[in-house]
């Protein structure tokens, strides 16, 4: 198998993406692999307000702020962490941070930056704890036009 | 940027309003609406007989004078009420979305108020369409398939399952934001159905009594300060037992404790709580709420439980505020009684939370180190709810005669002036009420009604009634033909649901009571209006409702929110069944 050139790793922070970081470092090519981070927000938290009615809007506004910044910072400690462990290695590093569904931003990121490998983790065994939002692997392997690698568990 | 999306939508759903009130004014679909307005349509056919018969005696009696035959309008039935109702409603709600709907296909949309209030009407009518739909289509639908089935099924499965407006609107607004998901045209309007809501419970406040609003007050504020600490304390010890860590514990504790889902957006940012927590909590609340409504009002009605007791079980035991909202309308779809009683708790409950989120707070940053102490008297304004101003506002408006006439709530329907001769009662019916009177006085009647008594510890005035009060209301009342005082009405009210009790004489004891304490037409086409704008608003609310949220219940705050939860239904129904009586 040829060095990829551009390789979309999918990594939201969780112990299946840490082993798909892992396999994406022992497959990239220093130099030649530019190792594209996709992370992905899960849209579930669009309606994560529920069906709240009783509060005021200052406290809506409050809990959407607080989230959101919480979500952000979350997402860009992973991306820090994912970019410095890329910089070690020598690795050429881009981040893509999307809203959406899991499968639909992977494969809408794949084709925009025309990634030639994308590299997951397996999905979290059951009883598990963590969000309920897993890439759906079928609609990600119809749609997908490069190789799929799935880290196993670690 | 600019709300207003172009689309026909709003224009569409205007002219189908239209073309539904059109076909309800002409007549052309009075096949239809005899199905679905099966009762309606009966009371058409008894007024009908009557109109010709009387037409026929007059016509005779003319041609016997030899006069002309007489000119005689049939009066109007429920059928041609309901008809006229849905035209109207459709005129009126079809007219302004088709206009509004002609605007934004023509108006090119530029950023500000004007594009931001005409970007919530689209939303707002799909609402509507959806409630129409389900209130004069499925829940009709829905009723006469139960009847049809029930001699198969041996059950009634629509009553059952309360497969009414209320529920099937919600069912539907659920599907609708799961399966086909919420058209972009539509966002913003839909996002207004807790304004809707808010307005009805401040709209409610108009229909208490004082004496009401004191006793359903008093009530709520003891069962909701008992089972809200109390399961605010249960989640805490069982969070720490368990090691949920202390943000998620509190988080927990607030939605399980107070009011689901609200409480939860209230407390998460004062607790640090992290966003799984947050996903958990929502989850778990919304998984028990939706299941909760669906459940409560079977059980309420195979208990056998009145408006006060279901009211009360259902504002304590509900862990989600909108449902409780839910399963009151979908338990009593047809009246507010229900709903009056279950949002003074749902008030009570939001009263609560700012001290919950400052006991919360507190105890987070006891808990937790280094955690940052929290401005106290900012999050008790910042939480304190402000519809809840308006509600006793109109409450205020309402006891000072503001709405209605200002002796209604002291019985101005009582005198005798007030009340038509045919109101009164006739013959055959104080005929029965003394045959029941004699019998009650018996030693096995008088037995039946002491134990009814004693069940149901009946309020008149500050003390509890007895049966020598029942024997003297049904004297009076046989005098009189009438009841006298609010009192009497009170207590013959309640008597006259008592079991095993001659229908004649209930009848005749429960005509007495509407004759004497009728609402006027204005209060009760303000309670409809209320239903519509609480169907409204819950229709909304469960387009909001995601599976994406329902799914991120697991793990072990499911396991503690199942367990204070059931320990919280379960115990409330117990506490309602033994200490709440029926009769406010």
């Amino acid at each position: 198998m040829k060095a990829p050139l551009k390789m979309l790793l999918c990594h939201h922070g969780s112990s299946g993406a840490r082993a798909a970081e892992t396999l994406a470092h022992e497959v990239a090519v220093p130099g030649t692999t530019t190792l594209v981070h996709c992370l992905v927000v899960p849209e579930l938290w669009a309606g994560m307000q529920g069906d709240d009615w009783l509060n005021n809007a200052s406290t809506r506004d409050a809990f959407g702020n607080y989230v959101e910044g919480m979500l952000e910072s979350d997402a860009r400690r992973e991306l820090a962490t994912v970019e410095a462990g890329c910089r070690e290695r020598g690795l050429a590093y881009e981040s893509i941070m999307r809203f959406g569904n899991p499968a639909e931003t992977a494969l809408a990121v794949a084709a925009e930056v025309g990634a030639d490998l994308v590299v997951i983790g397996a999905p979290r065994r059951k009883g598990e704890q963590g969000l309920n939002s897993r890439m759906e692997l079928e609609k990600l392997v119809r749609g997908l036009g490069c190789p799929l690698l799935i880290a196993a568990h670690p | 940027m600019v709300y207003t999306k172009k689309s026909p939508a709003l224009l569409i759903i205007g002219v189908v309003m239209l073309l539904w009130g059109w076909l309800n004014a002409s007549g052309s679909i009075d096949g239809m609406q005899q199905y679905f307005q099966k009762s309606a349509y009966s009371d058409h056919l008894k007024v009908k007989e009557k109109f010709d018969a009387e037409f026929r005696v007059a016509s005779e009696i003319a041609a016997a004078e030899s006069k002309p035959a007489p000119d005689m309008k049939m009066p109007k039935s429920k059928f041609d009420e309901a008809k006229a109702f849905q035209a109207n409603m459709s005129y009126i709600f079809g007219g302004v979305a088709t206009l509004l709907g002609l605007l934004i296909l023509v108006w090119k949309p530029k950023e500000g108020n004007l594009d931001y209030y005409l970007s919530i009407f689209p939303g707002m009518a799909y609402i509507l369409l959806i409630a129409f739909l389900v209130r004069w289509g499925l829940d009709p639908m829905f009723a006469n398939w139960g009847k049809a089935a029930q001699p198969t099924l041996g059950w009634n499965f629509a009553s059952i399952f309360n497969l009414n407006y209320v529920v099937l609107g919600i069912v539907i607004g659920i599907v609708i934001v799961n399966v086909f998901k919420i058209p972009d045209w539509a966002a913003n309007g839909v996002r207004t159905a807790r304004f809707f809501l808010k307005t009805g419970v401040i709209l409610l406040g108009a229909l208490y009594s004082a004496t009401e609003l004191a006793q359903l007050g008093a009530i709520s504020v003891l069962l909701i300060g008992f089972f809200v600490l109390g399961s605010i304390g249960v989640v805490l010890y069982m969070g720490r037992r368990m090691n949920t860590g202390n943000s998620m514990t509190a988080v927990l504790a607030s939605g399980v404790g107070v009011c689901g889902v609200s409480a939860a957006v209230a407390a998460s940012p004062v607790v640090n709580a992290k966003a799984g927590e947050i996903a958990y909590t929502i989850g778990t609340i919304l998984v028990w709420g939706v299941g909760c409504m669906f459940l409560f009002p079977t059980i309420g009605h195979l208990l056998g439980m009145g408006p006060v007791q279901f009211g009360a079980w259902a504002g304590t035991g509900i862990l989600n505020s909108a449902q409780v909202a839910g399963a009151a309308l979908a338990f009593d779809p047809h009246g507010i009684e229900t709903l009056k009683v279950a949002e003074i708790f749902n008030i009570t409950r939001v009263l609560f939370l700012p001290i919950v989120v400052l006991w919360l707070a507190t105890w987070y940053v006891k808990h937790e180190v280094g955690a940052e102490k929290v401005d106290l008297r900012k999050v008790l304004f910042a939480k304190f709810p402000l519809f809840v101003l308006g509600f006793i506002l109109m409450f205020l408006l309402s006891t000072l005669g503001a709405f209605t006439p200002s002796g209604h709530y002291q019985g101005k329907y009582f005198s005798s002036e007030q009340i038509k001769e045919d109101k009164l009662l006739k013959g055959k019916e104080t005929k029965a009420i003394e045959a029941e009177l004699t019998r009650l006085k018996e030693p096995a009647g008088a037995k039946q009604l002491q134990d009814f008594f004693t069940e149901k510890a009946i309020n008149i005035g500050q003390r509890h009634a007895t049966p020598e009060d029942a024997y003297k209301g049904l004297t009076e009342l046989i005098a009189n033909r009438k009841v006298s005082t609010r009192e009497q009405e009170t207590l013959l009210k309640a008597v006259g649901k008592m079991k095993g009790l001659d229908a004649v004489a209930a009848n005749a004891i429960d005509k007495a009571s509407k004759a004497a304490y009728h609402s006027s037409k204005t209060i009760g086409a303000f309670r409809d209006w209320l239903a519509w704008l609480f169907a409204f608003g819950l229709i909304g609310l469960g387009m909001q409702i995601t599976m994406a949220a329902l799914k991120q219940a697991g793990g072990t705050p499911l396991i503690i929110g199942g367990v204070v939860g059931t320990i919280k239904a379960v115990g409330s129904l117990i506490v309602v069944l033994l200490f709440v009586k029926e009769f406010i």
